[in-house]
Formats: structure tokens, sequence, C-alpha cells
């Protein structure tokens, strides 16, 4: 599939509270990333997800699992407006 | 109770911005979600917890202690509480007991402190849940929760601790005390605003939600979320007084609990010291101030604990609480039921000058007696 103008990393945490410590342990972890709210395609939530790019994928995948924080889902965002899942992290 | 600087400000900037936490993706949801993080997260600093989502927010003290023993108890069950618990503890216990818990209630001994062992030795086969006040709010005696909760834990039952007076006011963290659950009110020594509690839950402890409904998170499910805090958390929160709430956190972890308590046990010794040398005016509760919170009951003899109250406000402008404090029981094991005393409560902004103009005004209260 083509990549997108601006690929980005959306990640899908289970509440609030959970995208609120992924961000201090993102922060800490030097990823940089930003709260947005949650895309509506990809879920019917009112609440907050997290975006980073594509770079920072590992680095981030290791930080929150080494908080033991790793989202609920992981999209990334393709051509078209389109998110594709990845497998779980 | 007054407030550290900000705690004010803080709620009233929350009002203005008017954002609803954790409902949607604008600035101002995320700066109240965060509001309620931030504060979450200076709970767990404050009592050495790792995971921040173990504490959830409650109303006071009172909602917090229903959906701890109201979460935990089934029918059948057996349930150890004591003589010294307010009845936000007793009151749901005995409604429980209508659905089929029993319980029994361990006496304090004297000096108004309950053995650790009797309250041991009262746990059954069945005994689910442990109740126990970490210093009362009459005597303001400190109990042995720290063993209580060892017991229960080796007997396999889970730990409830009440700590309504004392979080704040006493440094411990939930490493020392291993309290499965832990219930305190915001507006005493955490320095908030009234409106705001909390109830930590361990990991593990098999809490049924008292209140489900809204929590932002899973909303395509028709079931309560069954993680932290959203699990315990339904409805819009109080960030408002919880914005507050995060503000004089952050001034006791600044200041420390160990600074507010080795001050406040130097003004309970001029206090103690100073009300027993005042004749007709008897004191309840343990003499030496390292084994009480910051507060000291007492009567004077032959007058009624409402007019010593009223006096002390009326003519000395001194504010107290007289009566039975909520805890029918503790004045029934120290022999002041059902008439009460007076309760004199120092906190971190008194004075050793306002310890002895009430020392002044309660000998002239005391002297004009008869
Ligand atoms: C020991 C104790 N438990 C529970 C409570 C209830 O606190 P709240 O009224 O904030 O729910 C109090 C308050 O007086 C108390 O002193």
């Amino acid at each position: 599939m083509a990549r997108a103008a601006h690929p980005e990393v959306i990640l899908i945490f289970r509440g609030t509270h959970q995208v609120m410590s992924a961000e201090k342990i993102l922060k800490r972890g030097g990823v940089p990333m930003r709260l947005i709210p949650v895309p509506r395609r990809l879920t019917s939530d009112c609440g907050l997800a997290i975006r980073i790019f594509p770079p920072d994928k590992d680095r981030a995948r290791k930080v929150l699992s080494r908080a033991k924080l790793l989202p609920r889902s992981v999209h990334i965002l393709r051509e078209g407006e389109v998110y594709e899942e990845e497998p779980c992290w | 109770m007054p407030k550290p600087k900000g705690v004010a400000e803080s709620v009233a900037g929350a009002i203005r911005r008017a954002g609803n936490p954790g409902r949607s993706g604008h600035a101002l949801s995320i700066r109240s979600a965060r509001d309620l993080f931030v504060a979450r997260e200076r709970l767990a600093a404050l009592f050495g917890v790792r995971d921040s989502s173990r504490f959830v927010f409650a109303e006071n003290a009172t909602e917090a202690l229903n959906q701890a023993i109201k979460g935990i108890l089934r029918p059948g069950d057996h349930a150890v509480t004591t003589s010294l618990e307010h009845n936000s503890v007793m009151r749901p216990l005995r409604r429980m007991e209508e659905g089929g818990v029993s319980v029994t209630v361990v006496p304090a001994g004297p000096g108004g402190v309950v053995d650790a062992g009797a309250v041991a030795a009262a746990i059954r086969k069945n005994t689910r849940l442990v109740a126990v006040v970490h210093a009362s709010n009459v005597t303001g005696a400190i109990q042995p929760v720290a063993k209580i909760a060892r017991a229960a834990r080796r007997a396999g039952a889970f730990t409830l601790v009440d700590a309504a007076q004392s979080a704040g006011s006493i440094p411990f963290s939930l490493a020392d005390i291993p309290a499965d659950m832990l219930a305190a009110t915001g507006h005493k020594a955490l320095l908030g605003p009234q409106g705001t509690g909390f109830l930590y839950v361990r990991e593990g402890v098999p809490l049924v939600p008292l209140i489900e409904g809204g929590t932002g998170s899973r909303s395509e499910s028709d079931h309560q979320p069954d993680f932290f805090p959203d699990a315990l958390e339904s409805g819009t929160q109080n960030s408002v007084g919880i914005a507050g709430l995060a503000v004089s956190l952050a001034w006791l972890l600044r200041r420390g609990v160990e600074t507010v308590r080795r001050k406040e046990e130097e003004l309970l010794g001029d206090l103690i010291s100073g009300m027993e040398r005042i004749p007709g005016v008897t004191v309840f509760g343990p003499r030496d101030p390292s084994r009480r919170v910051s507060l000291v009951s007492f009567l004077v003899e032959g007058m009624d604990p409402g007019v010593v109250g009223m006096r002390l406000e009326k003519t000395f402008g001194i504010l107290v609480r007289a009566g039975l404090h909520c805890s029918p029981n503790s004045h029934r094991t120290l022999g002041t039921f059902p008439e009460g005393t007076v309760r004199v409560s120092p906190g971190p902004f008194s004075t050793r000058r306002e310890i002895s103009g009430f020392l002044a005004a309660l000998r002239k209260i005391a002297s004009a007696r008869r």
C-alpha cells in the first residue's frame, strides 16, 4: 500500500488514565508524541489517543512495554485517510 | 480546616475553564483529565504506591467506605470491625447484615486502642473483610492497623483501613500498612476541598462496583470496564474539587507529612499538658502525642459539651465540634454516651499562640462553671 503524505501512528489505550500515563512515560522516554482526539474512524469512543511518528515506533514500544502500559491497539495512517491496524504490540 | 494557598484559585480556575474530564479530545477536556491524573499521581506518591490507577476518586470517605464494604461482602461472609468505627463504616456493615453477612465488633481496650491480637482472634474461616479505623475521630488514638492488616492477610481476609483522620496527618505508606483497601476524605488533613475523597484498591482485590455508568471508555460496550480507575469511577467526576485537591497534595508532598506531623505533635503536647492542668477538665485518649492524631476530646465537669462549644465560639471565636462525632460506639467505649465530648483539632496552620489562647479561654469557661 502507498504511504500517506504524513505517515503517523495512532496508539489507542483502554481509558483516559492509561493515555495520561502513557504520555508521561513516552515523554520521559524521549519519544515525540501528541495527545489527539481519537479519530472517528477508529472507534466510537469519545476519548483521547496518542499520535507518534513511524521512526519512533520501536522506542515507544520499548518504554511502554517496560511500564506494562502497551496500547489496546495501534493504527498506521495509510494513504487516503485509511488506517491499518498493526498486529498487537 | 484552612487550606494551603492556591487550592481555592485552582478550584476557581477549573470552574472558569469548564472542561469535562475524559469525555472528548478538546483542549479543555484534556486539561481537566490531566487534573485528575495529576491528583492521582500525587496520591500515589504520598502513599508510596507505584500504580496510581489504583486510586479511585470518591465524593468523600463515606462513599469510598461504602464502595469497599458493599463491593467486597457477599451473603454468607463474615466481617470483623471495632467499637471505634465511624458511622460510615458501621452503618454499611449493619446494612450488609440484613443481606446475610455476619459482623463481629471487637471492643477497644482501655486507652481507646483496639488490640491487634483480639482482632486477629475474631477472624473466622468465612471472614472476608476486616474493617478498621486508622485513627479514632473521637479520641485520636492511632490503631495498630499494620499488625491487623498482616494478621488478616495471613488468615486470607481483606483489610479495609479508614484513613479519614490519618491521611495527610500521619506519615505512612501502603507498603508499611499492607491494607487491601484504604479510604480517606479530601477535606480534612489532605487539605483539599469538600466533596473529594478516594479509595485505594490493591491489585487483585475483587471489588464489585457500587455504581455503573459512563466512563468515557469502552463506550461501545454495555458492560462496565474491568480496568482501573474506570471500573469504579462512573459518571462525571468532581474535577473542579479534584483540581483543588491536586494543589493541596502538592503542598503536602513539598512540605512533607513528617514535617506536618512534627509540628502537630508539638502543638498537641502543649495542648494536652495545658488542658490537664485546668481543674474540672477531663482529657480523653492517649497522653502521648505520638500515639494520636491532632485532635483532643474533652469534657468540662458539670457542663454540657454543646454549651462549652458554644461559649468557645461566642465568647472567644474558637470553633470546636461537640457531640457524638458520628461514632456512638466510641463514646459508649469511653463512657461519654449519649452526651459526647468537645473536640478541638489543631491543624498544620495552627500556631502556639492559638493554643495558648484556647487554653486561656478554656480556663475561663471551666472556672466560671456552676
Ligand atoms: C474516622 C472517620 N471516618 C469517616 C469519616 C467520614 O468522612 P466524610 O464525612 O468526609 O465522608 C470521618 C469524618 O468525620 C471520620 O472521622
